[in-house]
This record gives structure tokens, sequence and C-alpha cells, in this order.
């Protein structure tokens, strides 16, 4: 039996989705910035899908702007928005984010921009006072993800948006995870820029979006053709683009139904897996969470060793975040919530998606408690 | 997932000598900073100075059990010197290869190994060391028991001594160490007697 739990890494394409794009990748070739009409023509299907993703943000069609996926999403937002005043070329973020945030913080620091990160709290969420004492009159931007990839711990964006605002900076949010799990409404939630990638919810990779709040003139972070009104130079990612309007419509319709469901199946793992394996523990367990994630403590067992085994038994999750796969160092959000390096080690990362069914849920908790059992009777921290 | 040869992945699913033992004759407990494993080995010696028992707990991943386990093979039945002598290289081999970012894995049953056989060494010497104090300060009951013979350390171990005697009253001797040894070592050591 195969049994796919790493959703947060990456989902698999719907068929709904496939389909739309099959056109753009045989008969409809064409490229939309041409003069002739059977390449001009698929400036209506680029359209189209600028519509629905909007609709899934609450957005207006004209504040989307397609990306190559969340990583480039979250640069061009960094990037920009620091650079356009010269008097607020400060960036504040938080110590959980996902790299291409932390990443990018590293980078524009070494350009010169001052950069602060704030801490989370034992429980994965923002720790608001730390966040107010970082955020200046300097700060250009802030930046805190919707929902954590590793614990799914979900941020009140709004509140931090507001805490940006109140200093007149832009709050940008990485929503990457996020979006097409929990309601997502830009106007509400008050947020001025936002990432989203189309692979973490039945779409294809390499594509994804970024919104801009009308208003808000940033410089394009890809540089060359007019694309995208000049926003993102590059020849447009048709198929990719269609996939991820049809993956946003799809979204919209499964949000409430599906994610209930997804949730309930969650809750059968998490309980299961904390009654039958004894030292488990949810990371970040007392906070709101993504209805579809669930990070796990098996404390006293290495996470690789689970992994391996799981592997063999055609189980598929990940330790931490799926970047960190092969360094051997413990993951920085855990440590981030006061998780020690030896609990760290044993974290393992369950990822649903819609399509996960009950009978994948119940074969889990049947072939992970003897693995559990089987690494802790060796396992010098068994008792820890 | 790595690519693991059958046989690590065998000595991963089934350990060899995992566990504890309930009186080891010596004991380590490290852990990799570098990597976040850990690992304890006890190990059992006899008169030989061989490895008689030896057991391995394990926190890391399959690399580091199956190195572990691999390890603990290769030294059953080895003198201590020998033990010290194995290599990572014999232990990647004994494995049927490994990936080369696993290869620390092996490096901290080697640490464990030699920490335990320390340990070992150390309990010997602070047996021989209480031993030849009794010898040497011959106290009127042992003085009473040997008599006219002469008494030479011939072996010592942590937990087992064996004294030559000349002539003189074996059982006697043997309690009168047995007593002297429990008093000021703390611990029971058996006392054979060599004529």
């Amino acid at each position: 039996m195969k049994v796919y739990l790493d959703n947060n890494a990456t989902t698999r394409i719907a068929p709904e989705v496939l389909d739309a794009m099959l056109p753009f990748l045989t008969e409809r070739f064409g490229n939309p910035s041409s003069f002739h009409s059977f390449g001009s023509d698929l400036k209506e299907d680029i359209e189209a899908a600028r519509q629905k993703v909007a609709a899934l943000l609450g957005a207006d069609a004209e504040e989307i702007v397609f990306t190559s996926g969340g990583t480039e999403s979250d640069n061009t937002a960094i990037i920009g928005a620091t650079s356009i005043n010269p008097l607020k070329p400060g960036f504040v973020t938080s110590r959980t984010e996902h790299p291409a945030i932390l990443e990018t913080a590293e980078y524009i620091k070494s350009r010169g921009h001052p950069v602060k990160i704030t801490e989370v709290n034992s429980d994965g969420t923002i720790n608001m006072n730390s966040l107010e004492s970082c955020v200046s009159e300097q700060t250009g931007l802030v930046s805190i993800m919707m929902a954590n990839n590793e614990t799914g711990v979900i941020v009140p964006v709004a509140e931090a948006a507001r805490k940006a605002h109140a200093s007149g900076a832009l709050f940008h949010t990485d929503a990457v995870q996020a979006v097409s799990k929990i309601p997502v409404d830009v106007r509400s939630m008050d947020i001025d820029m936002l990432s989203v990638s189309a692979h973490k919810f039945h779409g294809p990779k390499g594509v994804g979006a970024l919104f801009v709040r009308k208003g808000i003139e940033i410089p394009p972070f890809m540089l060359g053709g007019h694309q995208e009104k000049g926003m993102r130079a590059g020849t447009s990612n048709v198929a990719g683009i269609v996939g991820l309007g049809v993956a946003a419509e799809l979204a919209v319709k499964h949000l409430l139904e599906e994610n209930g469901r997804t949730g309930l199946l969650l809750e059968r793992l998490e309980k299961g897996i904390l009654e039958k394996c004894p030292g488990a523990v949810v990371a970040g367990g007392d906070a709101e969470r993504l209805p579809n994630t669930a990070t796990v403590l098996f404390r006293g067992v290495e996470s690789e060793a689970v992994m391996t085994l799981l592997d063999i038994k055609g189980v598929c999750v990940s330790s931490g975040s799926a970047c960190s796969t092969g360094e051997q160092t413990s993951s920085y959000v855990l440590s981030a919530m006061g998780i020690d390096d030896v609990d760290a080690n044993t974290a393992i990362r369950f990822s649903l998606s819609r399509y996960t069914i009950g009978g994948e849920i119940d074969y889990i908790l049947e072939v992970l408690p003897p693995i559990i059992e089987k690494l802790r009777d060796i396992s010098p921290y068994a008792n820890r | 997932m790595w690519n693991y040869s059958e046989k690590l992945m065998d000595h991963f699913m089934n350990p060899r000598n995992s566990g504890q033992l309930m009186n080891p004759d010596g004991h380590s407990e490290i852990g990799s900073p570098q990597c976040g494993d850990a690992m304890t080995l006890d190990i059992q010696v006899d008169d030989e100075d061989k490895i008689a028992e030896i057991r391995f707990m394990t926190f890391g991943c399959a690399g580091a059990i199956a190195a572990a386990s691999a390890l603990t093979e290769i030294a059953k039945g080895r003198t201590l010197d020998e033990a010290l002598g194995i290599s990572n290289d014999q232990i990647v081999e004994f494995l049927g290869g490994m990936p080369e970012e696993k290869y620390h894995c092996s490096v901290m049953g080697h640490e464990a190994l030699s920490t335990a056989i320390d340990d070992f060494r150390h309990r010997r010497d602070n047996t021989a060391e209480h031993l030849e104090c009794i010898l040497g300060e011959m106290p009127e009951n042992l003085a009473a028991a040997v008599g006219e013979g002469i008494i030479n350390i011939e072996h010592v171990h942590p937990v087992r001594v064996y004294v030559s005697l000349s002539e003189g009253d074996n059982s006697a001797v043997a309690a009168v160490l047995e007593s002297e040894l429990r008093k000021r070592a703390g611990k029971k050591v058996e006392v054979g007697i060599i004529r």
C-alpha cells in the first residue's frame, strides 16, 4: 500500500487541473505576447486564471501577478517592498518562516538593510510583543507567514498586519501552506502582499502568484519583457497558470467541506498516535493549526530511522522541513519553539490532502506503533 | 531514501546484540554533537581479556543503528586490544558499503567501544590497587591464613582476581581477601586461588 502523507512538501495534480493544462502543452502552444491571434488569444485564458486566483484570495484580478512559485513571490515582495522608500529600508520577519523568506532577509541584510527577527511562543504562534518591539519607523515591510509548513500553526496575520501598519510598514504574508486549507481574505485580513504556490494545492509545480494590493508599486524581481504589466518578465507559463487557476477554483469549491473531512482524519491520526505510541506529543498541539498538518515528536526515537521503516511500508512522511533532508541539522522551527535538539530530532510531519482517505490513516495506525516500539526498545533516550 | 545495502538494512531491522547487560564490566554513554545521535555500550570481558558479551543501545538513523550492530558483531570474541583496532572502514565493509554521508555514523560506535574499554580498565585498575594494598598491609587474619606460604597476584579483573599461594589455607585466604576487597572496593570481588 502506498500512503502519501507529505502534502506540505507537494501534492498530486488534480485530474481537472491536468485536463485543463494539456491543450496548452499540445495544440495551443502559442506565446500570449505574440501579435497573431494563435498566441494572443491565450491572454484570455491567462486572465480567466487570474480571476480564479483573485477569487480564492478575496482580491481583484488586477492585483494578481503570476510567478514561478512561492519562493519567487516571497523574493519579489521582500526585495521590492524594502527598496521603494529609502527612509523605510527595514524588514521584520519571524524565526519560523520558510527559507525563501529567511534567506532573502539575510541577503538584504548583507546589502545594508536593517533586518529584525521576532521570537515565537512555545506553541509556535508569533510573539506579538516581540513583533511590536521589532517594528519601527524605519520598517518598510513586515512579513509573517499565515501558517507554518512544519507545524501547521496558524498565525493571526490580521493582528500582525495592524502592528505593521501602525508604523507605516507594508505587510506581506507567505500563505503558501495556508491557501486552500483555511479561508483567506486579503481585505478583511488587511494584507498588502501575499504569496501562493500552485503545487501545494493540487496544481502544477513551477507556478505561483503574488498578490499586490492596488496602489502599491514595487519594482519587478525578474527583469526582461513586459509580461504581467511589467511586474514579472519572462514568457508566460500558460499551461502552469491555467493549472493554477483551476486549482484555485477547486480550492474554493472544496474549502469548507473537504477541509472539515481532512480535519477529522487528522484528528483520528493524532488521537491514534498518542494512544498507541508512548512518548509521542504533537508540536504546537495547543495552538490553532491547519486541518491537514501534524508534527509529532516521537520522543526517544530518531526521525530518520522511523522514516526509513515507514518507507519500507510505503508510507511517505517527512521530518521537519523537506528542505533540510540530507543535512544533519535539527529543525530551526522546532528550536524556535523551545524544543531541544534531541526531541527536535524525533519529529515526523504528517500532512494530509483532500485525497487522503480513512483507509490510509488506519494503515498508518497499524504499521507505525510497532516501528516506534521497536526503535524505543534499543534507544538510550526512551525514558528521557 | 538513502541507498543502503541489503546487509545494512538487515542489521538496522534486526540489530544484533542490542540492549543492556545486567552487570557490565565496562559501560559507556556517548553522544555525537555533530548529528545528535547517542549510544550506550556494555561489555563483559573474560579472563583472557576477550569481549565475551556486548550490548548496545542507539538513538540514531538506520546507518547509526546498523553500524553499532556491526561493530558489536566484529568486536565480540576479540581481545580488548584487537577490538580497539577495529576501523570504520571495517564496519563499512562488513555492512556491504554505506553512503558516504553516513560514514560519520560508524565513528560513534568506535568511540563508544573505546570508552567502554577505558571504563573496564579503570575498574580493573581500581580492583588491582585495592588488592595490592591489602597484600602490602598484610592484615593479621590474612597473614595467619597464608602462614609460611608466598602469595602473588596472577590475574585481575574488575570483579574477579586470581592469586597464587605456595602453601597455607586456600579457602581461608580467599575468604579474607573477599571480605577485605568488599570493605575497600565496595563491591563483591571473587577470589580464585591457584596452587
